[in-house]
């Protein structure tokens, strides 16, 4: 189990992980804001990164490199604890499981693409987030965001369009809003999602912890086609000349399962990482 | 220890003022260092993007900015500057 189960989740609902545990997605555990308070627009200030209560510690690392290093394993080390978003990557069978539990499921648009990318996604064709929860209802409260609303989903329409992203390779991701309120199934990808980068490019792990499955690839079945390579966002495949056939490097995947689903030869399997025990303690 | 070698990116936001309906830079930077916020946000409203001022841009990822200058090439109001002030000579 990963440290947000330790803290979220219960033995009696999904094995105790903490995104199949009701409640987690109770509408309860909905952040309201305190009267008389502003609502914040992410993105007002154009010089910050993503994530809340990271973009402080960023900004540090102009001024003083040893000073953000601190910072970061400080933050790293809070956990749940911290004021930090909590964001995990699932792959796409538990995302599954998320849409069938949680109500409602809407499609909206992605909030990282609009700043690091600046697409506009008009209507449910280019919207490319998946929203749950009662915050969708509330989508006429987020100003900047205004384009016409979200797009509400059946749980199997939410599935078809979790495959039509997953087949576009893209990378699917709990986001979590106050505490472990399961308020989002996103759609991501490197670069432009803002939690993967601050992972990736800077080593930040609470907003995207990796998934409690690792992939695992099969020799006898690779031939070596390389279709897994282009998919991974994590950087954590690439074609080994030497045997003529990928190589997955487990150290470095995040568990999203793009691989798994693209192979033409069922070569590559999500295995557990808790059943690893040179990976169990790797998030 | 030294100054970090990061880019400076300055941005004049007087000659660049519709960032969101441009777009170039941010689809161009293969480093993706660029930002583009809101500034003008109100209650119920979709901010416009084709209104001067009501979107700005930024560059919050400039430490990983490599002074390739594609930016500046396809900028149409010559808006960006880039300098690495704390390079070794």
């Amino acid at each position: 189990m990963c440290w947000v189960c330790d803290a979220y989740g219960d033995p009696e609902y999904g094995d105790g992980k903490w995104w199949l545990n009701p409640k987690n997605h109770s509408r309860h555990m909905y952040t309201v804001k305190k009267p008389g308070q502003k609502a914040a627009a992410y993105g007002s200030d154009p010089e910050a990164t993503a994530g809340r209560n990271v973009a402080e510690i960023m900004k540090t690392r102009f001024e003083d490199t040893e000073k953000f290093q601190k910072l970061v394993k400080e933050a790293n080390a809070m956990k749940v604890k911290g004021p930090f978003q909590i964001g995990q990557v699932i792959p796409i069978q538990e995302a599954f499981k998320v849409v069938e539990m949680s109500y409602p499921v809407a499609a909206m648009s992605c909030i990282c693409r609009i700043h690091s990318r600046a697409q506009e996604e008009r209507n449910e064709h280019e919207y490319s987030c998946t929203g749950l929860g009662v915050g969708m209802f509330k989508w006429e409260r987020w100003p900047e965001r205004y384009k016409g609303g979200v797009h509400f989903m059946t749980p199997d329409e939410a599935k078809e369009w979790l495959v039509k992203w997953n087949k576009k390779g893209m990378v699917h991701m709990l986001m979590t809003f106050g505490g472990a309120y399961v308020g989002g199934v996103c759609n991501c990808d490197y670069p432009d999602c803002g939690m993967i980068r601050n992972r990736v490019d800077y080593g930040i792990e609470t907003g995207c912890i990796k998934s409690h499955w690792v992939a695992q690839i099969d020799y006898d079945k690779c031939n070596g086609c390389g279709i897994c390579v282009q998919r991974c966002q994590f950087g954590a495949i690439k074609f080994e000349v030497t045997t003529e056939k990928t190589n997955i490097d487990q150290m470095k995947c995040f568990g999203c399962g793009l691989c798994e689903t693209a192979c033409p030869r069922n070569a590559i399997s999500l295995v557990d990482r808790v059943s690893l025990p040179g990976l169990r303690e790797v998030w | 220890m030294a100054a970090p070698n990061f880019a400076v990116i300055d941005i004049d936001r007087t000659k660049c003022t519709t960032p969101f309906d441009c777009k170039l830079c941010l689809n161009a930077c293969p480093q993706a260092v660029f930002s583009v916020g809101a500034l003008k946000v109100e209650r119920g409203r979709e901010t416009n993007p084709k209104e001067p001022g009501a979107y700005a841009l930024g560059a919050p990822h400039r430490d990983k900015c490599t002074g390739c200058n594609i930016c500046i090439e396809v900028c149409p109001v010559d808006a960006i500057k880039i300098s690495f002030p704390n390079a070794a000579a």
